[in-house]
């Protein structure tokens, strides 16, 4: 055979040996993260299997996928009073919605800025945020700046401000303009655009699979979010929907580990029972597991075409 | 380069600059608060905090009811600050540390720790207080409970008086006790129970467990019975020789404990589950924990217990008498910031909730009408729905003045008064241990604890392999200097008293 002929030839046998490779390696993959995502399933399917199970028959017999008695009394017992879980579902909602848009806005912008290459300190305002990924006061004076020079205790944007900019958030949405070419904001300049109608018009556009990704990202911060509600909410109308399930939780658990060789008596009684508390869980995480996939088109090809692109 | 510096730290400066303008401006407004306080009492405004179970709903309510008595008596509001049993702690070392404005705050020693945040200055000596503002405070209790409360001879806070003794023994399912014509009497240590929880393995289905345990383990609340007295989680003193702290994990009495538990989990008298089982009160609440071991026989405390037991009756079994000791004294106290600006009117404030009935039982109960209804004069009936059952008498003041809940037996008050007088007293009344010299041990001995104790305590792996271990373990881990910083404290403390 002429050299060409045999190295074609092996080319293809090779091409078809890595093929069946690569199907055995993509199957051993798939099963791999099959079995992982499985793992990740079962505790929730769990936890909503228990919301609907009757609350006597889960003392009894534990917990099973399947309920073993199906009772809606959690739900009912929830919804008998739902003023305070509405209450705090809408301070959660709000809290999201308002800090996911200025989050994200501001989080943008600054990391446009630093990331136009014409930007004279452009390196040193990158090394001020890297710095607070580092470094950072620490909880008390944290909490003396919300509180006693930025009076936000006790006010809706005491949940808000705090997790405005994230540095973390301003460099990965860095990394991500940095691939816009300077050509085309210099073109957008040279038909006269304003630099607010660039960043809108051209820049904001571009880096839309980054923005839904933080988006979503800023979002489940604010939805998961317990602590600041913790730190700095006193009334009882602004308490988010995390705390309260958290301080159920938290408070069972704690007096359960404390209380038992104090001589003071707590009614243990009083607390929601395990169905109303799994209910709760499911009531608090359902919106997200909704939301989450209806963006996941665009949450993968965020990550992707930050790597690849370029 | 150096251009671009500058124009950073102007940028910073800058940014400073307005925030300490706007902080000037919150210290002024402080400044003219106090320069009204010079006359005849002034009205004004006290933060109290204080943690429940669940912060509740209708909590403004009753903070005008309560501000209503309040504003008459003593011209001042309270702001009614609550938080969860276990978000106090954290949220008020947060305010303490950031000196945030409060006046009263509730203290205790197994939450937001008494002894603690004294040694830290955050709190206001009372003595003189007391004798200037609450003369009749000082007689509504026992001396001994103000010994208890004393740290180097001073009061920092005032303890609500409720009962103050712990005393010993078995909770026992009424049903099974019939059942298998369970002789009380025989019971003198908690090893007798053995033959009964037998007799329920064999006799009851599964779903019964004979001996509950969790991952706390039981030694914890049986050492008076065992002829301990603990001063911290880790060393305690015999009760004939109070003045010699030892280690209680080196003790004979926890070696024959983790025996008994571990005959007792490979004879399946204890539930299998017990080494993880972190909320017991799940098992509790079906009515299935046949046995039980508790610290805190109070009079009339069946009642309750048989409420936690998801309505069945249970009986008390006590294995030792009454008790007092410092732990048992400063579980639930009152005290005054360090900060505070009307520290006099705080301090009548807390006069009143320790002895108005009115303002006790509306802070305790809520409104009349609405909370609760009045059934006779002292006796009410809470109305569960209304939006505020705090149920915890003992985080607000003195609990004999509260109204007694229907179906609660009147004689109790007597009963726990009666004990509270004439329970054995601890020679080690007023000692309390500061751990601050020997901090690092202590957490690694926490670490060591989590990793050994609930297997251990719970039968779970057998002590002769495990118990070896263990004690090496917490030997490396610092506990000899705990117990020598114990003694040293015990020694400076006798000088004081």
């Amino acid at each position: 055979m002429p050299a060409s002929q045999v190295a074609i030839h092996k080319k293809a046998v090779k091409s078809s040996f890595e093929s069946k490779e690569s199907q055995w390696s993509s199957r051993i993959i798939n099963l791999f993260f099959c079995a992982l995502s499985i793992l990740f399933i079962i505790p929730l399917l769990l936890v909503i299997s228990i919301s609907f199970t009757d609350e006597k028959t889960l003392l009894q017999s534990g917990y099973h996928l399947i309920p073993e008695k199906f009772s809606l009394e959690a739900y009912s017992l929830i919804f008998k009073s739902p003023g305070v879980l509405l209450n705090a579902y809408g301070i959660t909602i709000l809290v999201t919605v308002i800090g996911t848009v200025v989050g994200l806005f501001l989080t943008s912008l600054t990391a446009y800025t630093i990331s136009r290459k014409d930007y004279r300190y452009r390196r040193i305002m990158t090394l001020y945020v890297f710095f607070t990924t580092l470094f950072s006061g620490g909880l008390v004076p944290f909490y003396i700046m919300i509180t006693q020079y930025l009076h936000l205790k006790d006010t809706i944007w005491a949940l808000i401000v705090p997790y405005l900019l994230n540095p973390f958030y301003i460099l990965v949405m860095k990394g991500f303009m940095d691939k816009t070419p300077m050509e085309v904001i210099e073109s957008g300049k040279i038909d006269g655009a304003s630099e607010w109608r660039i960043f809108f018009i051209i820049v904001l556009p571009l880096t839309l699979p980054a923005l839904v990704t933080i988006g979503l990202f800023i979002s489940f911060q604010y939805w998961n979010d317990w602590w600041l509600g913790l730190l700095f909410i006193d009334n009882q109308h602004l308490i988010p929907l995390q705390l309260m399930l958290y301080r159920v939780m938290s408070t069972i658990e704690y007096l359960s580990n404390n209380i038992s060789s104090v001589n003071v008596s707590v009614d243990m009684t009083q607390f929601p029972s395990l169905s109303a508390r799994m209910a709760m869980a499911v009531l608090a995480a359902g919106p997200m597991m909704i939301v989450f996939p209806m963006l996941q088109r665009f949450f993968v090809s965020g990550l992707t075409v930050g790597s690849v692109k370029g | 380069m150096k251009k671009q510096w500058f124009k950073v730290f102007a940028g910073v400066i800058s940014l400073a600059l307005i925030l300490t303008a706007c902080g000037g401006g919150a210290k002024e407004e402080k400044k003219a608060a106090e320069g009204s306080q010079n006359e005849e009492l002034p009205p004004v405004e006290l933060v109290w905090n204080f943690p429940l179970s669940a912060i509740p709903q209708d909590l403004a309510t009753v903070q005008e009811a309560v501000n209503k008595i309040t504003k008459e008596k003593i011209n001042a509001t309270v702001k009614l600050q609550a938080y969860t049993f276990a978000d106090y702690n954290q949220k008020m070392n947060t305010v303490v540390a950031s000196g945030e404005n409060y006046d009263i705050a509730w203290v205790a020693n197994w939450n937001w720790d008494y002894l603690q945040n004294q040694s830290k200055g955050a709190f206001l000596e009372l003595d003189d207080l007391i004798q200037k503002q609450a003369p009749d405070l000082m007689k509504s209790m026992p001396d001994f409970v103000w010994d208890a409360a004393k740290i180097q001879g001073k009061i920092y806070a005032i303890p609500n008086y409720q009962t103050v003794t712990k005393k010993e023994g078995f909770v026992i399912q009424k049903r099974f006790a019939d059942k298998y014509k369970l002789d009380v009497n025989s019971i003198k240590k908690f090893e007798d129970i053995e033959p009964f929880l037998k007799q329920i393995k064999e006799g009851e289905s599964a779903d019964v467990v004979p001996f509950l345990n969790d991952k706390t383990g039981r030694f914890s609340v049986m050492y008076q019975s065992q002829g301990l007295e603990a001063l911290n989680n880790v060393v305690g003193v015999e009760l004939q020789n109070p003045d010699k702290p030892m280690n209680l994990f080196e003790t004979p009495q926890y070696k024959h404990y983790l025996d008994v538990m571990r005959d007792w989990y490979t004879k399946g008298y204890i539930n299998e589950n017990a080494a993880t089982l972190k909320n017991k009160n799940d098992i509790i609440s079906t009515g299935n924990a046949a046995v039980q071991f508790h610290s805190v026989l109070k009079p009339g405390g069946e009642m309750e217990a048989k409420a936690a037991n998801g309505g069945n009756d249970v009986i008390y079994v006590p294995l030792t008498d009454a008790y007092a000791s410092t732990g048992t004294v400063i579980t639930t106290m009152q005290a005054i910031s360090k900060n505070s600006k009307n520290p006099e009117r705080a301090m009548m404030f807390i006069n009143l909730l320790n002895t108005d009935k009115d303002l006790y039982n509306t802070i305790c109960y809520g409104v009349e009408g609405k909370h609760y209804t009045k059934v006779s004069d002292n006796v009410i009936k809470v109305n569960k729905d209304a939006g505020y059952v705090p149920n915890a008498n003992w985080v607000f003041g003195n609990t004999f003045n509260a109204y007694l809940v229907e179906g609660m037996d009147p004689a109790v008050m007597d009963q726990t008064k009666k004990e509270n007088e004439t329970a054995t007293k601890s020679a080690l009344m007023g000692f309390k241990f500061d751990n601050t010299p020997v901090l690092a041990e202590i957490a690694n001995i926490a670490t060591v604890i989590d990793q050994y104790q609930p297997a251990l305590d719970t039968g779970t792996v057998d002590p002769n392999t495990m118990l070896k271990e263990f004690q090496d373990k917490l030997k490396q881990a610092g506990i000899d200097k705990v117990t020598a910083e114990m003694a040293k404290q015990i020694e400076a403390w006798k000088q004081t008293k």
